[in-house]
């Protein structure tokens, strides 16, 4: 390799790469490829700027042609290390498809992981409990709310993502599981944690009616007040702890937990521990 | 209330864009207007009653808090619990004459989306399946060299996959479906054992999103404690979720702190050992 010429990916281009990683990167979802197409589609602009040679850009994508799965908001930071890649590969650096591609495939499980549980498992929650609050008593306005906080924080968030990956390689990652890294997330996990529980506690209700009554029909025993002073939510707290218990240990799947609460929920009324109270 | 061919249509249109490969982009798609809280502001103005839409939008949010789709395995199916669950709920709450904003209408709406939900994912696994045609088509175009057909493949030829298992199914089960919701009145009494099910159901299951949340943040059991101080915070001393946050925020700032110090405490002695090691070969 004797090129000298030192190749640039225009700002232009890496923007419409970005563009096409937000918007394409699940619309060609399988359960073979899943992200792959989307991966495709954000690369062909730059491999199509960097080598004007058909041949070239085909020799280029088929490095992208391997699976690929992440999650895609987080995960914009490897399209745009790789982009960075391409570019030292096409000035002729000692970068070649295996190397990218053995980074794309070590880096998309833990940023698969950190996604779910930063973006998925507590951002989303935490502007959705915010939001539902806004929306109490049928009110658009946490609606409203959600859709413009969580598209700014996205599409902001994933430019972001994308750009320090292209500029710092893979020292972008570093920042998310190094050390520092390790500890932004513990103290972002303790903040989720802690609205998870003020949301089940603000909007998760379970409650029984069991009561029972002495011969002149008053009521000496009220199941739900002792529940209550012993721990407000008591029953609702339990109830989360068992779903969770059954799916994180017992490894239930969501739909069959569900199907248990209807029939715990059935037997409940018949023997009058649950009652909706309905009326017309 | 009855749902329109043309309002189910429109149902339809964003039961393509909202779904999970959906047409919208998962940004905008799945985690904007798949959202159940989105979906019912959507579906309360395709129906015309915004209140309802999103009184039960909230509810069934409740339940799908943490959708997260791992690895691409899903429970249950954002396009049919916010485009087909909603609007059937807000027709039976209207049928059975409930008070929108009333806690029964809330569990009656979880009830019934999440029932469709879990049936809908089966148009999850369709849509997925059928895009296996347009990636197959897409391999072959990159042999030949096509490559600006890879756009196609991406972002148009998916509208078919959509077409048929997410634009169809919403359009005739929300006309369809809504018939029957208004019909299950009179077959299911009000005060009978099953629809009394059905609401004590909708209480509990928001206990299933909640617990699926739980299951991404907790490693060991040390982990329940945030959630029981944000719980407490919220049950005893009936703060918001915004104050609770911000409570949050004090603990956070200390685990920051602390979690540096350990971090640069066991890197330290990891070296040291090392050395030692070291040593005793020379020896």
């Amino acid at each position: 390799m004797q090129e000298t010429v030192n190749k640039r990916i225009s700002k232009r281009t890496l923007t419409k790469s970005f563009h096409h990683w937000f918007y394409g990167h699940l619309t060609c979802f399988s359960q073979e490829h899943m992200q792959t197409f989307g991966y495709l589609t954000s690369m062909l602009p730059i491999v199509e700027e960097l080598y004007p040679n058909k041949e070239d850009q085909k020799e280029a994508l088929k490095t992208y042609t391997a699976f690929f799965n992440t999650e895609p908001q987080l995960g914009s930071v490897v399209i745009g290390i790789t982009a960075g890649l391409e570019e030292a590969r096409a000035n002729g650096k000692d970068v070649d498809g295996e190397t990218i591609n053995g980074l794309r495939a070590g880096l998309m499980g833990p940023l698969a992981g950190i996604g779910d549980s930063m973006v998925v498992g507590t951002l989303i929650p935490v502007i959705l409990g915010i939001s539902l609050g806004l929306s109490t008593g049928g009110s658009p306005v946490g609606a409203i709310f959600y859709i413009i906080v969580w598209n700014l924080l996205a599409y902001f968030g994933m430019r972001f993502a994308y750009f320090k990956g292209y500029e710092m390689g893979d020292k972008a990652v570093e920042f998310l599981v190094g050390a520092q890294g390790k500890a932004i997330r513990k103290a972002i996990s303790i903040i989720g944690g802690t609205v998870v529980g003020s949301v089940a506690a603000t909007w998760v209700s379970v409650t029984t009616a069991f009561k029972l009554r002495n011969s002149s029909g008053k009521v000496f025993l009220n199941l739900q007040d002792k529940l209550d002073s012993v721990y407000p939510g008591l029953l609702t707290a339990g109830f989360i702890l068992m779903c969770w218990w059954l799916m994180a240990k017992k490894n239930v799947s969501a739909g069959k937990t569900m199907i248990l609460l209807v029939i715990i929920a059935f037997i409940g009324v018949l023997v009058g521990f649950f009652n909706p109270g309905l009326s017309y | 209330m009855t749902i329109s061919w043309l309002q189910a249509a429109i149902l339809g249109i964003f039961a393509c864009l909202s779904s999970m490969p959906g047409m919208a982009g998962s940004s905008i798609g799945n985690y904007t207007l798949g959202r159940p809280l989105v979906g019912g502001l959507v579906c309360g103005l395709v129906l015309g009653d915004i209140k309802t839409g999103i009184a039960c939008g909230v509810a069934m949010q409740l339940v799908y808090i943490a959708l997260v789709t791992p690895g691409g395995t899903v429970s249950a199916d954002v396009r049919a619990v916010s485009y087909i669950g909603i609007p059937l709920a807000m027709v039976a709450i209207h049928s059975q004459g409930l008070v929108a904003t009333s806690g029964t209408a809330a569990n009656l709406a979880k009830s019934m989306g999440t029932l469709v939900g879990t049936v809908g994912t089966v148009l999850f696994y369709g849509t997925a399946t059928m895009n296996l045609l347009w990636q197959h088509y897409g391999w072959k175009q990159i042999d030949k060299g096509n490559f600006k057909s890879l756009y196609f493949v991406d972002w148009g030829l998916p509208w078919i996959s959509h077409l048929v298992f997410s634009f169809l199914p919403t359009l005739i089960m929300c006309k369809l479906g809504a018939s029957a919701v208004t019909a299950l009145k009179s077959a299911l009494p009000m005060d009978g054992i099953a629809m009394k099910t059905l609401f004590t159901v909708g209480a509990m299951l928001p206990c299933v999103g909640i617990a699926i949340l739980l299951k991404q943040i907790v490693e060991k059991p040390t982990d329940f404690i945030p959630f029981f101080v944000g719980f407490t915070l919220a049950a005893s001393l009936k703060l918001n979720l915004v104050s609770c946050a911000v409570i949050s925020l004090i603990f956070a700032l200390i685990f920051y702190e602390l979690e540096l110090v350990l971090n640069k405490r066991s890197e330290a002695p990891v070296t040291d050992g090392a050395n030692d090691d070291d040593d005793e070969e020379d020896i």
